[in-house]
């Protein structure tokens, strides 16, 4: 696993997308930093981290289009499945990579943490929270893109499903609001990730939502490992 | 030693390969020759355990690669028509991160690439960014990663195609200096490749096996020449059929032009330059001169014209 992560981590450089996705990233960031804090005044990075769980799913494909669609390209994808490589380990090696430059970008705005600290009295603890909150909203962003990229056989079909399916997750927290219908409303209260996330830009810490994200992540990156699997089989 | 019986797959309900067996002794080369869509790809994706047949079963070295594919895999090194490549990686970098998929452990890992660089004469590139280089070069690399690990059997599909002549001659070579140790099954459609690297030679078409035997073989039984000769078609034909040593008489034209009073027949057999000779007494007694006489280059091309037709 180790061995993917590693070639994967260096793929992230040594193509635009690493530094598409972190310079993008780090551009709204600062947008939004500048915005509500420099020029609104704000104390907080509520602001920040709540524009960032609505807009997270333009950025998050960008880390997983080529998850896999490059070594579908290349024929390389035969030659890993037939290899001592299990499909859990190509998966997690692959995921795990995305993550780390995920959390690089986003260790990378700790900066205005610093500012806040030096020209005001933040709330600690919630910042915390939130930092913790919105790696593990990325984590399953990143779980729930692996997977659709591992259906897809091109950057494009990648990159459409990803954004369909993360669209789809932040909008659940909407349409369950709206929807009057019971069982319904509920199945999309438990996709919406979004409302999970929420208690943790408030500064409340609970397992039951670090459990929630964490699991949602293992069905997806399960679910991409019984998709890489299929196609060992073929 | 690669032992395959049965062999059949189907992609939906359309057969790529039907009821093909065969087997390769250790250390032979073998040519797999066929037609665009005979099977021979799907054939080689299963000898290298990249795709499972629907039915059949693969021996590669004593292992079964229907049921122990990763195993059978190690036996294998497999070079693709395109070769598998990640472009934007260092040639050296590629190596090793194949080195270590295939298991290869970290303290060997650099003695090993560096003397699989040397065999395939791709050390002073190897801190190229793969992308940069040639077509021939890329083809090397591929076959470098092919060798990591030196299984003792190598597959290669089409290792040639794309190339200029000095890139052929370069990987052909290099591929006969492989032959002496690792077991080759090589696919082309360039059949002077065929022969110059093979011993013995696969025809597939339609999915099917057609025709398994020794170049040597192919090439003393199938000496063959078309003759013109001024002459009505049916007379022409006898005289040449009761030649001895000729095996068959074939008309070359599907509609002889018995107009103009000339006919064309492909005749193979054991025709040597007396039975030439024979020939001409034959005709010229018959008052049927010959216009035109002319030997058929390549005996191994004919027959896959012929089995493959």
């Amino acid at each position: 696993m180790y061995l993917i992560f590693k070639k994967e981590i260096a793929g992230y450089f040594s193509t635009p997308f690493g530094f598409i996705f972190m310079g993008v990233f780090l551009l709204l960031s600062g947008i939004i930093f500048t915005s509500y804090n420099l020029l609104g005044g704000g104390g907080d990075l509520n602001g920040m981290f709540g524009l960032f769980s609505n807009i997270s799913f333009m950025i998050f494909p960008i880390l997983t289009i080529k998850m896999f669609a490059d070594e579908r390209r290349y024929g390389i994808e035969p030659l890993l499945l037939s290899s001592r490589l299990s499909s859990t380990q190509i998966v997690l090696g692959k995921y795990f990579a995305a993550c780390a430059v995920f959390l690089a970008a986003l260790a990378m705005t700790v900066v205005y943490v610093v500012m806040l600290l030096i020209y005001g009295f933040p709330y600690m603890t919630a910042i915390v929270g939130s930092y913790i909150g919105f790696f593990l909203l990325g984590a399953a962003f990143i779980a729930v893109c692996t997977f659709t990229a591992s259906l897809a056989d091109n950057y494009v079909t990648a990159a459409i499903a990803s954004f369909g399916a993360l669209v789809g997750l932040v909008m659940a927290g909407a349409v369950s609001r709206s929807l009057p219908i019971p069982v319904v409303s509920q199945v999309f209260s438990a996709l919406a990730l979004t409302r999970q996330y929420d208690e943790f830009i408030r500064g409340i810490f609970r397992p039951g939502p670090v459990v929630y994200f964490v699991g949602f992540s293992v069905v997806f990156l399960c679910l991409a490992i019984i998709s890489l699997e299929r196609r060992r089989l073929l | 030693m690669i032992e395959v019986k049965g062999l059949t797959k189907y992609y939906g309900d359309k057969p790529g390969v039907l009821n093909v067996s065969f087997s390769i002794e250790s250390g032979e080369a073998v040519g797999l020759l066929g037609p665009n869509g005979a099977g021979k790809t799907t054939i080689l994706k299963m000898l290298a355990s990249q795709m499972l047949p629907t039915s059949g079963t693969i021996m590669v070295e004593g292992i079964d690669a229907v049921a122990r594919p990763k195993e059978s895999a190690r036996r294998t090194g497999f070079l693709p028509e395109i070769p598998p490549l990640y472009p934007d990686m260092e040639v050296s970098s590629y190596l090793a991160f194949f080195a270590g998929v295939k298991g290869i452990p970290g303290k060997d890992r650099a003695a090993h690439i560096r003397q699989i660089m040397e065999m395939t004469a791709i050390d002073h590139v190897k801190g190229r960014v793969i992308k940069n280089l040639s077509k021939g070069y890329r083809q090397r690399v591929g076959l470098a990663q092919a060798l990591i690990g030196f299984p003792p059997v190598l597959i290669l599909d089409e290792p040639t195609v794309g190339l200029d002549p000095k890139q052929i001659a370069e990987v052909r070579d290099l591929i006969k200096g492989l032959s002496k140790d690792h077991t080759i099954i090589l696919s082309s459609h360039i059949l002077p490749e065929v022969m110059m690297i093979c011993k013995r030679v696969l025809i597939i078409s339609g999915g099917r096996l057609i025709l398994e035997d020794s170049i040597e073989n192919l090439e003393q039984g199938g000496k063959t020449f078309t003759i013109r000769v001024k002459g009505p078609a049916a007379e022409v034909a006898e005289v040449l059929r009761a030649t001895p040593d000729v095996a068959e008489v074939r008309p070359v034209d599907s509609q002889p032009s018995e107009d103009d009073g000339y006919s064309r027949f492909m005749v193979s057999g054991k025709v040597g330059n007396a039975v030439r000779e024979e020939i001409f007494h034959r005709l010229a007694a018959r008052d049927m001169p010959i216009m035109e006489l002319r030997s058929v280059g390549n005996a191994l091309e004919e027959i896959f014209l012929e089995v493959t037709a």
